[in-house]
């Protein structure tokens, strides 16, 4: 392989799901500090991808590696390697119900911290800090029911943020997100990832994304379509159309596998 | 069925979270087992389901309508332990929260509705639906007969409590301190209303949850149904049946558990009253094989003579003893419960044999 | 289908009722718990543990006098936390409502000696049954009383926080707090479905209609709660959840809450001796 270390190696995956084949002969490598966007329309298999990359599901066959290491369910067994790697590497969920699951904001937020042990000084100070900075110190004791859809965006990504992660991984960070909401979001990740992180998106909304990737995976019925930087991606109206990125209703082919002029560099 | 606060003396009440703590901490070990770090969230939406399912106000045949538990539904889909462990934390709620049902006396709900009722309707259920396959209609009468038993007992078991209370707590006058009706008026009052209504209501719940799993997600109904893939996984009927031993068992055992627990209050009364002649009158006089002063309503009456009679006349007069008294009633709903569930499942097992040798020949 | 009955107000806007004032009433507590009031700004440690300590109190005493004096503290202690009236007198009425069905019976059937002799029907009220009834309704409201008062001057999740003093191991704290939490989005996900489906009925509904649509919800809703079990248990392993949960005690006590947690205490021991 040789070069530099990648952050995600994924070789040759295949996953089902109850029965139904999520990710099929997937490869592809995300290297350090990039921010990347996987697109697809729902169920292409994007979703899937991300929570095989954040170690929660684990491939039926093919390797996912992370920084080297392979992620299997016999690694996340050992305390020491599933603390790392869930202090490194941060998921959001796109339904915030899911990622909201205790009582008040607060406790959302320092749910991470408490969980890889940090000293209750270090929990209070840094939960407090991430608050203030996305602007929600106010909703603090608030319980997640009581919070709008921005709102909970927010908290849920602070939650994540707390455990200052060198690698996000966002599940449909703008859905059903009111349009300030959605630009304000938007800026923040813009902002987030302005350092040295790595920002991993799953998304079917073409607006913003030349703002939050600098190179796009397009995948379609769990497998790898097309590969490229956002603007190549967005000029190719004939793969947007077939992967039902547009005008998803016109484009029907009764499931059947169509040959893709415009698969780029699949790693083989 | 929500007992408030107020109606158990706090012996009791003392007694029933005790009778309680063993069954929780088995279950709480056994589901951890089972469910290894999934615990957390899976007992939480299905307390929550639990809770939210006690909300519904089903419409009965006849205009009525009726609450259900859902007792036989999460039985049924999640076996007794969770059950009981998942309606105990709804239970918990509704009396911190919504102020229904005591806070004193969560115990004894989660005593009566989510440990006996929970493995009574796991237990008929097994015992009804056999190795039925998950899409039979057996399993939806099964759990329809279930949850009807479950509620029952679990309202036999409240109406118990009850009745024990005014022969043990009573004020310097003898007027009763808690709950004051005897047994043989708690019983036949509170029977009568769960065996029409909360039980339909019951009945109808678990019944047809059942059958819209069968359709939707049959995968729901299999950890609990005996039929595994691998025949390793399955426990024997007789295992499966274990539960229902151990409830009915534990009901029968736990039943004077008033007079148990409350022990120094009994003995308190004896030593101060029984000098007294006219608290000995009014002892007397509550004694539950003597029929009530002929001035009560006349359907009450009725209804309670009903009850007795069996009791008055076969009862040899020297078993005086009360805890006598409860164990034989309580001998008698448990009776009751296995003629009908093992009665349905014999009718069921027959039938099915009709059929195959119909189809056979 | 013909003897069926009809409901004209049925089963889906009854129910709606009952699940959105399920949720207001959460949401109503919350804002008061969060206001200000005398009880409010008390420990809940305090808080919980004083007040059920008046519960068992009033539950021991055999003396009505006592249970009615911790019901007299118990509503001036609810109007001095701003606690209004409104919110009391709904759960009084239908505690009266429902205990007093119970307990009216017991005025006749309670042995004893004759207070009131009704000879045009041939019943008697006997002073045990009148003594008898009098101790059910004053415990009932009494412990009404105080439980309310609690839930309505302390956050749940607070209340849920100081149970630990209470011996009740985190592991139940925490899927209690969980619980509630997935309580009102049941409720909502349940109050959606009959509405949306109560925007499509045309005319009223039969009985068996009716008890289908509530089934059918059931069905529904025990299937999105193990969907959703399954979702909450990944999101809740992705931020580096083990099996094992810590939490953060945030209660410190100040002098005010030693003050009033003596106060609560000699009350409790007061109203426990004079009971006897």
């Amino acid at each position: 392989m040789g070069g530099p270390l990648m952050l995600f190696e994924v070789d040759r995956v295949h996953y089902r799901y109850q029965q139904q084949t999520a990710l099929s002969d997937l490869s592809l490598n995300i290297a350090e500090g990039t921010r990347v966007a996987l697109l697809g329309a729902n169920g292409s298999g994007k979703s899937t991808l991300l929570r095989v990359l954040d170690g929660l599901y684990f491939a039926d066959s093919g390797q996912v590696r992370f920084r080297g290491d392979e992620l299997t369910e016999h690694m996340f067994a050992h305390d020491d390697f599933a603390y790392h790697f869930r202090r490194q590497v941060g998921l959001v969920f796109q339904n915030p119900d899911v990622q909201l699951f205790n009582p008040t904001v607060f406790d959302e937020v320092a749910f991470g911290p408490l969980q890889l042990r940090w000293s209750k000084s270090e929990v209070r100070d840094r939960v407090g800090d991430i608050l203030d900075r996305l602007r929600i110190g106010n909703l603090r004791d608030r319980i997640p029911h009581r919070l709008s859809g921005g709102e909970k965006k927010r908290v849920a990504l602070a939650s994540v943020l707390v455990l200052d992660p060198a690698v996000l991984l966002l599940d449909e960070p703008t859905a059903a997100l009111d349009p300030r909401s959605h630009s304000q979001l938007i800026d923040l990740l813009v902002e987030w990832g302005g350092g040295a992180k790595s920002v991993i998106t799953a998304t079917h909304d073409l607006r913003d994304l030349e703002d939050i990737a600098d190179r796009c995976f397009v995948l379609d019925a769990g497998q790898l379509v097309a590969e490229g930087p956002p603007n190549e991606i967005l000029r190719d109206a004939a793969l947007l159309q077939r992967t039902n990125l547009v005008h998803a209703h016109r484009h029907r082919h009764g499931g059947e596998i169509h040959s893709h002029p415009h698969v780029h560099g699949s790693e083989t | 069925m929500h007992i408030p606060d107020g109606y158990l003396s706090p012996a009791t009440c003392a007694a029933l979270y005790g009778g309680a703590a063993p069954f929780w901490y088995v279950a709480l070990r056994r589901v951890r087992t089972a469910l290894h770090t999934r615990l957390v969230p899976r007992l939480s939406l299905l307390a929550a389901f639990c809770f939210v399912i006690m909300m519904f106000n089903l419409p009965l045949p006849g205009g009525t309508t009726g609450h259900a538990v859902g007792i036989g539904v999460a039985a049924v889909v999640l076996g007794p332990w969770a059950a009981m462990l998942a309606i105990s934390i709804a239970l918990t709620i509704q009396a911190l929260f919504f102020g229904d049902g005591g806070i004193t006396a969560i115990g004894a709900n989660c005593f009566n509705m989510a440990i006996v009722g929970s493995l009574i309707a796991y237990g008929v259920y097994r015992a009804i639906a056999r190795r039925a396959p998950l899409n039979s209609a057996r399993r939806v009468v099964a759990a329809g007969i279930a949850g009807y038993a479950g509620i029952n007992i679990a309202a036999l078991c409240a109406a118990i409590e009850f009745g024990i209370q005014p022969a043990l707590y009573r004020d310097a006058a003898g007027a009763p301190l808690y709950c004051p009706y005897p047994l043989h008026i708690a019983i036949p009052a509170m029977m009568i209303g769960h065996l029409t209504v909360a039980g339909i209501a019951e009945l109808f719940v678990s019944a047809g949850v059942v059958a819209f799993l069968q359709q939707s997600d049959p995968a729901m109904l299999r950890s609990t149904s005996g039929v595994a893939e691998n025949l390793q996984a399955a426990s024997s009927p007789a295992k499966a049946l274990r539960p229902l031993w151990l409830g009915l068992g534990t009901l029968m055992i736990l039943t004077p558990i008033g007079i148990l627990a409350g022990g120094a209050a009994w003995g308190e009364w004896v030593a101060s009253d029984y000098a007294n002649p006219a608290a000995r009158q009014q002892i007397a006089a509550s004694s539950f094989h003597q029929l009530p002063p002929a001035q009560v309503p006349k359907g009450l009456e009725r209804l309670s003579a009903v009850w007795t009679a069996p009791f008055a006349q076969y009862a040899p007069p020297y078993i005086k003893s009360r805890a006598f008294g409860y164990l034989l009633c309580a001998m008698f709903g448990v009776g009751l419960v296995m003629v009908g569930s093992f009665g349905a499942g014999w009718l069921l097992r027959s039938q099915e044999r009709a059929r195959e040798q119909a189809a056979g020949s | 289908m013909s003897g069926s009955h009809v409901q004209r107000r049925g089963f889906v806007q009854s129910t709606i009722d009952t699940l959105y004032a399920a949720i207001s009433r959460v949401m109503y507590a919350e804002t008061l718990a969060r206001g200000e009031g005398l009880l409010q700004g008390i420990d809940p440690r305090v808080k919980l543990a004083g007040l059920l300590a008046w519960i068992l109190a009033a539950a021991l005493s055999s003396k009505l006098w006592v249970i009615a004096a911790l019901l007299a503290v118990a509503v001036s202690l609810a109007l001095f936390s701003r606690v209004p009236l409104s919110v009391l007198a709904p759960v009084w009425t239908s505690a009266l409502l429902f205990t007093g069905a119970i307990a009216i019976p017991a005025l006749f059937l309670t042995p004893g000696t004759t207070a009131l002799d009704m000879p045009n029907v041939g019943w008697r009220i006997t002073h045990q049954g009148l003594a008898s009834a009098a101790y059910l309704i004053t415990r009932v409201e009494t412990s009404g009383t105080i439980a309310l008062v609690l839930v309505f001057t302390t956050p749940w999740t607070h209340i849920l926080k100081s149970m630990r003093i209470l011996r009740v191991p985190v592991i139940i704290v925490v899927v209690l707090g969980m619980t509630l939490r997935y309580i009102l989005l049941l409720l909502e996900t349940a109050r959606e479905m009959f509405e949306s489906r109560k925007s499509r009925m045309v005319g009223t509904l039969t009985s068996r209609d009716q008890r289908r649509l509530a089934i059918h919800g059931g069905g529904v809703l025990i299937a999105k709660a193990f969907q959703l079990s399954g979702e909450v248990f990944l999101a809740m392993q992705a931020r580096g959840f083990r099996g094992e949960v810590y939490v953060l005690d945030e209660f410190s006590m100040t002098q005010r809450d030693w003050a009033a947690l003596s106060l609560f205490a000699m009350l409790a021991a007061g109203a426990a001796w004079a009971g006897r």
